[in-house]
């Protein structure tokens, strides 16, 4: 893995779907970039197309216009050189935890003494060597995440590409799982495009942030972190982490009132704040 | 010892709690269950014993043995004095005239080449019934294009009962031996066909997203994922499907047959020798107890994944 590898470009891209009501615009000329050993989120309301473009970066979902790169190369389809972590549980039920990680090895015709080192290794620096022989019916939800992100570093992609990883799990595990990767990037240094509806998440992981706009998904701002590394939690007690906080909130808020009608008038919203949910604006409405 | 266990606790639960501490010492375990009903009436502690003493190997050998033993006496009982209510029991065979008629017939091979011939046209039916409704249904659940292409022909067929082909297979294979064979590969493929279709179905979606972003070719894709995944359902199918090839056969055997224990048992019935209708019948459930036992068992042993987690599988 050399550092200069893993820039992912999105260029001008626009998504649609035909669904029975017509046409629905997903994704509209978004631009945004990952630079080499950067790790980057994107942040933005549910329904705002941040895991359709992750789906066309991983190859799944066909762009409409606009042009994705990996390394200069166009992307046409799913490849091994950028790693899929999905939020649904995605191990094989069939295979054991090592043969899972191995598994992409295998399809690239790598020999079984290898498959096995490299295997044990990745899941040695997981903390998850004692269960390779497990299946994973047998682990816990945090642990199978775990094991999801091994599999897909197994084969050295230049990128990791992560769609709401932590979504399922409950917030213990998931605060732990965010330092558990946070540590795993330091060691690798390798590319991350982070999918999160969470701000904390993507504030505590990130190097950069791009917060898109309700749909049709637009990238709103682009913010960077200046947190220093390696990041440890308490960082986020941290008057910079709370100013960050503060006004990604606003920019999701404006958003998230935007994808809910924006009926709301300014004044109407000055003494709302986001922990209220949509619950709370429904209410006053 | 969970038993005693048990007794422990609910001996103790009745005493004073100063003396709880004390008293497995003073009153023994054994003595308590020794002591049973008089003891003193403690109804929730005596229902989880039974329940654990009902789960014991010994006890389920015994329950067995006394559900086949009430048939056996039943049948005995009705045979040898001739129950005529109704239904009449005055011509079926009984038990020791059938045992003796089992020994009678192994002294010759010519019953055993029957087992034998059924054994095969089974074998042989079913074998390709697995192979192609297997290969059929991957294809079928994986494309689309082969699905509508193969499947509206196909539920034209399904309807059709094996024994149905009965006439049709004759006409069609040169030997009575293939139409045979075709009968039992009929009943048995269908079933396989539709289990395999619904296992590949079945499979999650986001495995195969996961397969094509670790850089999986599509014949890789048969074999690491639709083949697994669909596992659990084929080995359904292949239960039912053996089910349904015994029926075709024993069918066949009995219209167009020549050896097999399908002809063996109707042969009985047409020259008048009850014992051997009633050895056919029991011959036939045996060797369709194996069957399904043999498949129940390859399941087992093809799917470890399946129940791993604690307590999944019993």
């Amino acid at each position: 893995m050399s550092a200069a590898l893993g820039h992912v470009n999105v260029r001008d891209v626009s998504i649609s779907f035909k669904s029975r009501s017509g046409t629905v615009q997903a994704v509209k000329s978004v631009s945004i970039n990952v630079q080499p050993g950067e790790f980057v989120s994107i942040i933005g309301p549910s329904g705002c197309g941040k895991s359709t473009l992750m789906n066309a970066v991983a190859g799944f979902t066909r762009a409409n216009s606009g042009v994705l790169t990996l390394d200069g190369k166009p992307i046409t389809g799913p490849g091994a050189d950028r790693g899929v972590v999905f939020q649904q549980y995605s191990l094989f039920p069939w295979m054991t935890v090592r043969k899972n990680v191995e598994f992409g090895l295998k399809m690239q015709g790598v020999a079984a003494a290898q498959r096995e080192t490299r295997a044990r290794t990745l899941l040695g620096l997981a903390g998850l060597l004692s269960f390779e022989n497990h299946y994973p019916s047998q682990l816990s939800g945090g642990m199978r995440q775990r094991v999801g992100i091994v599999r897909a570093l197994a084969t050295s992609p230049q990128v990791l590409l992560m769609d709401e990883p932590f979504g399922a799990l409950d917030s213990q595990t998931r605060a732990v799982m965010q330092e558990i990767l946070t540590n795993m990037w330091q060691r690798l240094r390798l590319s991350v495009l982070f999918i999160t509806h969470d701000i904390e998440e993507a504030i505590f992981l990130s190097d950069r942030i791009y917060v898109m706009t309700a749909r049709p998904g637009r990238v709103k701002a682009e913010i960077q972190v200046p947190l220093p590394r390696p990041r440890k939690p308490e960082m986020m007690d941290t008057p910079e982490f709370s100013a960050l906080l503060r006004s990604i909130k606003k920019l999701i808020r404006e958003e998230s009132l935007a994808a809910m009608g924006g009926e709301l008038s300014d004044g109407g919203c000055e003494g709302l704040s986001m922990e209220i949910g949509p619950q709370g604006v429904a209410n006053v409405l | 010892m969970a038993m005693t266990d048990r007794a422990i606790e609910a001996r103790a639960d009745a005493l004073p709690s100063a003396h709880k501490q004390s008293a497995p010492a003073s009153r023994p375990p054994l003595q308590a269950i020794a002591g049973g009903m008089n003891a003193s009436p403690m109804p929730a502690a005596r229902g989880m014993q039974w329940a654990t003493l009902l789960a014991s190997g010994p006890v389920q050998y015994l329950l067995g043995a006394v559900s086949i033993g009430s048939v056996l006496l039943f049948w005995y009982l009705a045979t040898k004095y001739r129950w005529d209510f109704y239904i009449r029991f005055s011509n079926i065979p009984t038990p020791g005239e059938v045992w003796h008629t089992m020994l009678q017939v192994n002294q010759s091979t010519k019953f055993l080449t029957n087992v034998w011939m059924s054994l095969r046209r089974i074998l042989e039916g079913f074998f390709i019934a697995a192979v192609v409704g297997v290969a059929l249904g991957i294809l079928v659940g994986r494309y689309r294009l082969f699905r509508s292409l193969t499947m509206p022909a196909m539920e034209v067929f399904r309807p059709i009962p094996a024994i149905a082909w009965v006439p049709m297979a004759i006409m069609i294979w040169p030997s009575n031996e293939g139409s045979i064979v075709f009968i039992t590969f009929i009943g048995a493929f269908f079933p396989i066909l539709l289990n395999t279709i619904h296992g590949v179905e079945e499979i999650d979606d986001v495995l195969f997203r996961a397969a094509a972003s670790l850089g999986t070719k599509e014949k890789d894709v048969m074999l690491y994922v639709i083949l697994p995944g669909a596992l659990q359902h084929i080995f359904t199918g292949l239960a039912v499907g053996m089910g349904v090839a015994w029926v075709s056969l024993i069918a066949a055997e009995m219209i167009s047959g020549q050896y097999g224990i399908g002809y063996f048992t109707w042969e009985s019935y047409s020259l008048i020798e009850y014992p051997k209708i009633a050895l056919g019948m029991l011959t036939i459930g045996v060797l369709g107890l194996l069957c399904s036992k043999i498949i129940h068992l390859c399941c087992r042993w093809s799917t470890p994944w399946i129940g791993a987690a604690a307590g999944g599988r019993k």
